[in-house]
């Protein structure tokens, strides 16, 4: 029991490792394929539902834990069309 | 009258004009709704790909549609299910005839209560962190084979999305314990798994599951070396192909990621099949199995029956373990 309890630890470790590797070599996909230099407006980017006004406001991308723990509410002062979109 | 005139003859252009609108949509249009299409097909086929500009760094964004993509969609679809489908039912369906047929593989002396060491507290907990990681990364990435079909209409599309986003993060991340692990393992365990004359024997004499025959075996025996190996390059595949897919297109092309997603997919529910049949003879398919991974020490008879050159090598290096408390010594029958 003790050998297994421990190798859950290390997989939350090594698990945990694995994150920041990712972390610092991975980018979200909307930074890795898209460039400040295109001749579109960066509002574009956000899938705002149709109804919903285009967010004036510029939206934070979620962090890694975000997406893992689907945390990806409103933070404040931000449109909530950034959540929808992201 | 000038004005009439002009009434009626704008009357007459109303009408008219009515005529031929009625006219022109009961008689078949001259344009063919399809022939965009068609001309879409032909320059498919011709260059291979429709590709159109854009002004995002990466060119291969540009690339609207090429025919692997077709042939991806209906390998990730619906072959894949078919093939992963028929592995682990087919598995399945093996395992429980042969329990059916051959039932549980008995300790022929019955328990002697005196036990020998057979996997130490570093190889079980290694064992342990590759298993666990093993189910994370199989439930998650079966998930994504047949989670739309059988777990969406299960709990509703909110709930299969927030589990599929959770599911596609454990799966990234339990890949680093799990390679680490197999890793571990292999650096640990190769030198007991290399073929050996015993091993051939082993295979024909069908592992003593078919029948009540003992056959001989070193500390793991032909089945065991097969899947080590098999374990092994399963992961390299996997976790080889694995990289693409956690870094899309850094190393190649839309078709390379197609490539290693098959390779990906494929490996994958092959593992699954053989990690099954692994869980059923080491749980249910044999007496003291589990136990075996599960404390460590393995019974005096259980051991003599399944890897009994092993014994014969570790009793010649006095290793051995004293009787559980409590436990009774019984002769081997």
């Amino acid at each position: 029991m003790r050998a297994y309890l421990l190798a859950c630890l290390a997989i939350v470790v090594v698990g945990a490792g694995g994150y920041f590797l990712l972390n610092a070599v991975q980018q979200p996909s909307g930074t890795a394929f898209a460039t400040d230099g295109a001749r579109i407006s960066p509002n574009w980017a956000w899938r705002a539902p149709s109804t919903a006004t285009p967010p004036t406001a510029s939206c934070d991308p979620r962090k890694s834990w975000q997406w893992f723990f689907v945390d990806l509410g409103s933070p404040e002062g931000e449109s909530a069309t950034c959540s929808i979109s992201q | 009258m000038i004005r009439l005139r002009l009434v009626i003859a704008a009357i007459a252009v109303v009408l008219l004009a009515a005529g031929m609108t009625q006219v022109g949509a009961q008689q078949p249009s001259s344009v063919d709704p399809n022939a965009s299409a068609v001309q879409e097909q032909q320059l498919l086929q011709q260059l291979n790909r429709i590709q159109g500009l854009g002004s995002i760094p990466d060119t291969r964004s540009y690339v609207i549609e090429q025919p692997m993509g077709r042939v991806w969609r209906q390998f990730h679809e619906v072959w894949l299910r078919w093939i992963g489908g028929g592995i682990i039912f087919g598995v399945v369906a093996l395992m429980t005839m042969f329990f059916l047929i051959r039932g549980r593989v008995r300790i022929a002396g019955g328990l002697s209560g005196r036990t020998v060491v057979r996997f130490t507290s570093f190889e079980r907990f290694t064992h342990w962190m590759t298993a666990t990681s093993f189910v994370i990364l199989a439930v998650t990435g079966l998930n994504i084979t047949f989670g739309k079909e059988l777990v969406l209409p299960l709990i509703g599309a909110a709930a299969f999305s927030r589990w599929s986003i959770m599911a596609k993060y454990a799966h990234d991340f339990s890949s680093f314990p799990f390679v680490f692990g197999v890793a571990t393992l292999f650096v640990m365990w190769i030198k007991d798994n290399f073929p050996t004359a015993a091993d051939i024997q082993w295979f024909k004499d069908g592992g003593g599951m078919i029948g009540d025959k003992h056959v001989p075996a070193w500390k793991f025996n032909g089945g065991q070396k097969l899947q080590f190996w098999l374990a092994c390059l399963c992961t390299i595949a996997a976790a080889g192909s694995g990289l693409f897919l956690l870094f899309p297109f850094y190393l190649t092309n839309i078709f390379g990621m197609q490539i290693a997603q098959g390779i990906h997919a494929l490996t994958a529910v092959g593992f699954v099949g053989l990690i099954l049949a692994h869980i059923y003879i080491g749980s249910v398919g044999m007496e003291g199995g589990f136990h075996a991974m599960a404390t460590g020490e393995v019974d005096l008879n259980w051991i003599k029956q399944h890897h009994s050159l092993w014994l014969e090598q570790e009793f010649g290096q006095g290793r051995t373990a004293p009787p559980p408390a409590g436990a009774t010594t019984r002769p081997a029958s």
